[in-house]
């Protein structure tokens, strides 16, 4: 008897232990890119991933249409700036005077997470 | 003065412990005389002699006595905290690695709708009732009757910080080169006085969170923010009494 | 006579040692004693005039633990500290001297020769915290600005140093009615020179711990209690040093000063509590400070040192001698001397640790700051005190105990 219950025990832990693994795959903070810390023209502006896909956005949303796949290329742009937003482009997308999402020229330092920010954030997010 | 010549020989006394009560009474009459003695520290200190009353952001008065008036009104809510203006601020005035000129404060409020973060740059507010101004024992710092900026005359500093202590906004700091408190001079001596019209800080913002410039130019942006009754407008500490001469806002 | 002297010392000396921690007491009778307290107050001396030399060499802002919000630091307490103690044994020397309360009479010529200096102690320790003190020689002479507390501070301390000295000098060549004249002088720029060392603190709007009409009269009540106990506790030890029996006018003069003892400790007790009771009703910074003291990280500091030793102690103790048991009212007296040291430790640090941008609820400002003392700051503090101890021990010898025909 005590050995049969044991094995259930063992049973049962393992099942939920592959459960979790699952859902802990799903809500996982480096899913499709985790935190985006861009320190080009400025330091430095926050994107996250997890907030944008938590809104029902998947991948092909902004890549590669607005967003390249590669993290941080966009920095390298030349008119990766406020303009270029206001212009509608990356971020502009959505971030527009009557767009999907709050205006670029409102809430600043709801993305520009600036010099601390940077600071604050761990290595790999970042250049 | 006395108004009785003490006989001192005349004096019939055997006791030398006992002072009478005639002589006592004299040094008494002194006490009026006395009295401005106690009270001159204390009271040409409580009245400022730095300007008269003016211009926080409920009283309006319209008695600007500098010409030009230097003011800056912060934009809170577009400081980004990119510290270009820091960057800038130590290349234009050569401040040392361990002090600084301006800094930005970072708040957040957890709690709040929507955006949760604040940016706010704070330097010296070239106070019109400056308590800096006021407990420097050898005016080595004063208002400037011309611009009304807090200026500093290094060569007459004798490093006692009381103005470290006195200030409300934690502007200054000591600068070991020179042996003398420094501070924001509005960049007076590096861009000001030749010929620049805004300060480092204020023309390299990218998102013009600082504005500059005359507050006695009707015409200018920081006159017409801080007269209009339509914008919130206020200023750090009131409840100090220093009477700032930067204003915040936002929008 | 001298010879007598030495020989009961000697033995006084040995039997001493044998006593314990009351032989150390004991052992100060003798000349052995007396010589080791006279170098120990040398080397403390020579230490700080060598930390604040290399302090100065290497940059104050270095060498002492001082910081950009926190600039005033130990050296500014203990200046306050001696400064207020002066004009307090000022205070209870004009008692007798100037104002003629006969009882006050004998303990006035040594506490007017220790006011003058406990003051050269506190310029002493301040001449190191001043980055620039021959600037403040020159600039503060041709360059004066009468709205500033600490200028009139600082010279009206100057012109009560003088008058001190000067009231001294007469005492001692028995010429008491002029002396007294002085006398009056030294305690009008005394009061004034040191209601506005209360004021530098008082008419700083920006710092609300501060900020106030308090510190200014606090200062002076205050001052009055440091007096009394320093010169309880000197006359005392002075009548050890000399090696000889108080008389009975001596003992009378201690009685009733432990009475201006009581009555200045009460003061500054009903001072305090009000202070911290208004002061809940101020703005956050204000509360922060006060629960610092009460609670917080300098708790120790307000009810052991403050609170306990330097002054609920005492007062007890001062009640239950009546007066007249020597050994309470000296306990008292030290106890005070060492918890009002930590008093003005507090006010000046404890002021400062809250920083001005507390109630903005920025990140950067929202814990407190602290403060610790550099090695440096200690061993100038410690030569302070060895320069009071010094010029105390050999003023008992030059003045021969500081006695007089008034006495």
């Amino acid at each position: 008897m005590k050995q049969i219950s044991v094995l259930i025990l063992i049973l049962a832990v393992a099942m939920m232990m592959t459960v979790y693994e699952g859902r802990s795959i799903a809500e996982d903070e480096t899913v499709g890119g985790g935190e985006i810390i861009y320190s080009k023209p400025v330091k430095s502006v926050l994107f996250s991933h997890k907030s944008h896909a938590a809104m029902g956005l998947d991948c092909n949303a902004c890549h590669e249409k607005i967003f390249q796949m590669e993290a941080l290329s966009a920095q390298n742009k030349a008119d990766f700036n406020m303009k270029g937003l206001y212009d509608k482009k990356y971020c502009g997308s959505c971030h527009a005077k009557d767009g999907m999402a709050f205006a670029s020229d409102t809430q600043c330092a709801r993305c520009h997470i600036g010099t601390k920010g940077f600071n604050k954030a761990p290595k790999q997010v970042k250049k | 003065m006395i108004t009785k010549k003490i006989n001192i020989e005349g004096m019939k006394r055997e006791n030398p412990d006992i002072i009478p009560s005639l002589e006592r009474r004299d040094f008494l009459k002194l006490g009026l005389l006395i009295t401005g003695v106690f009270a001159g520290g204390s009271i040409l200190s409580a009245t400022s002699i730095v300007g008269k009353a003016f211009a926080s952001t409920r009283e309006f008065t319209e008695q600007y006595p500098y010409k030009p008036h230097y003011s800056m009104v912060v934009h809170q809510d577009r400081c980004i905290d990119c510290e270009l203006c820091m960057t800038a601020c130590v290349k234009t005035n050569n401040v040392p690695t361990y002090g600084y000129r301006t800094q930005i404060l970072e708040r957040v409020d957890r709690k709040a709708v929507e955006r949760t973060r604040e940016f706010i740059p704070v330097l010296c507010n070239q106070c019109n009732n400056p308590p800096c101004v006021v407990g420097c024992p050898t005016k080595a710092t004063y208002k400037n009757s011309k611009t009304g900026i807090v200026t500093m005359e290094s060569k007459k500093c004798i490093g006692c910080k009381t103005c470290m202590a006195a200030c409300p906004y934690n502007a200054r700091y000591f600068n070991e080169e020179t042996r003398a408190v420094d501070k924001c001079d509005f960049c007076f001596n590096s861009r000001l006085s030749k010929g620049e019209k805004l300060t480092a800080c204020a023309e390299v913002c990218p998102a013009k969170a600082r504005i500059f410039g005359d507050l006695s130019d009707s015409g200018s942006e920081v006159f017409r923010t801080v007269h209009n009754l339509e914008k919130t407008v206020w200023v750090l500490r009131p409840e100090a009494g220093a009477k700032p001469n930067v204003f915040y806002t936002k929008g | 006579m001298a010879e007598d002297v030495t020989k009961t010392a000697d033995a006084a000396v040995l039997t001493g040692w044998r006593a314990g921690t009351a032989g150390v007491l004991q052992s100060l009778q003798g000349t052995r004693g007396y010589y080791a307290a006279l170098i120990i107050s040398g080397l403390l001396l020579l230490a700080a005039v060598a930390a604040g030399v290399h302090a100065q060499y290497v940059g104050t802002m270095h060498a002492y633990g001082a910081s950009r919000e926190v600039p005033w630091g130990i050296l500014i307490s203990t200046y306050v500290f001696f400064v207020v103690t002066s004009t307090g044994l000022c205070l209870v020397s004009s008692i007798g001297h100037v104002f003629g309360v006969k009882d006050f009479m004998p303990i006035a010529k040594r506490a007017i020769f220790l006011s003058i200096m406990t003051i050269v102690a506190g310029f002493f320790v301040i001449a190191f915290e001043i980055e620039n003190p021959f600037r403040m020689a020159i600039y503060n002479v041709i360059s004066p600005n009468f709205t500033s507390n600490i200028w009139w501070m600082g010279t009206l301390y100057g012109a009560y140093m003088f008058f001190m000295a000067v009231e001294f000098t007469f005492l001692v060549i028995n010429k008491p009615r002029i002396a007294t004249i002085i006398g009056f002088m030294g305690v009008v720029a005394g009061i004034a020179a040191h209601s506005n060392l209360g004021a530098v603190f008082g008419m700083l709007h920006g710092r609300e711990f501060w900020y106030g009409p308090y510190m200014p009269i606090y200062f002076i009540a205050s001052a009055m209690m440091s007096g009394a106990a320093t010169i309880i506790f000197f006359t005392w030890l002075a009548y050890k040093v000399n090696g000889q029996k108080m008389d009975a006018l001596m003992k009378k003069a201690l009685q009733v000063t432990t009475k201006v003892g009581i009555l200045l400790i009460s003061v500054i007790l009903f001072f305090t509590a009000w202070k911290f009771i208004t002061g809940f009703v101020g703005g956050e910074a204000k509360t922060a400070a006060l629960e610092m003291l009460l609670t917080g990280s300098y708790a120790f500091n307000f009810w052991g040192l403050e609170v306990a030793a330097g002054m609920v102690i005492p007062l007890a103790l001062f009640i239950l001698s009546r007066g007249q048991n020597l050994k309470m009212i000296v306990t008292a007296s030290a106890l005070m001397i060492f918890g009002i040291f930590f008093m003005r430790y507090d006010l000046v640090i404890v002021g400062q640790l809250v920083p001005v941008y507390y109630e903005m609820g920025v990140n950067e400002y929202s814990q407190l700051l602290s403060y610790t003392p550099s090695a440096h700051e200690i061993l100038i503090v410690l030569g302070g005190m060895g320069f009071v101890g010094l010029t105390f021990l050999l003023g008992e010898k030059v003045f021969g105990g500081h006695k007089s025909e008034i006495h």
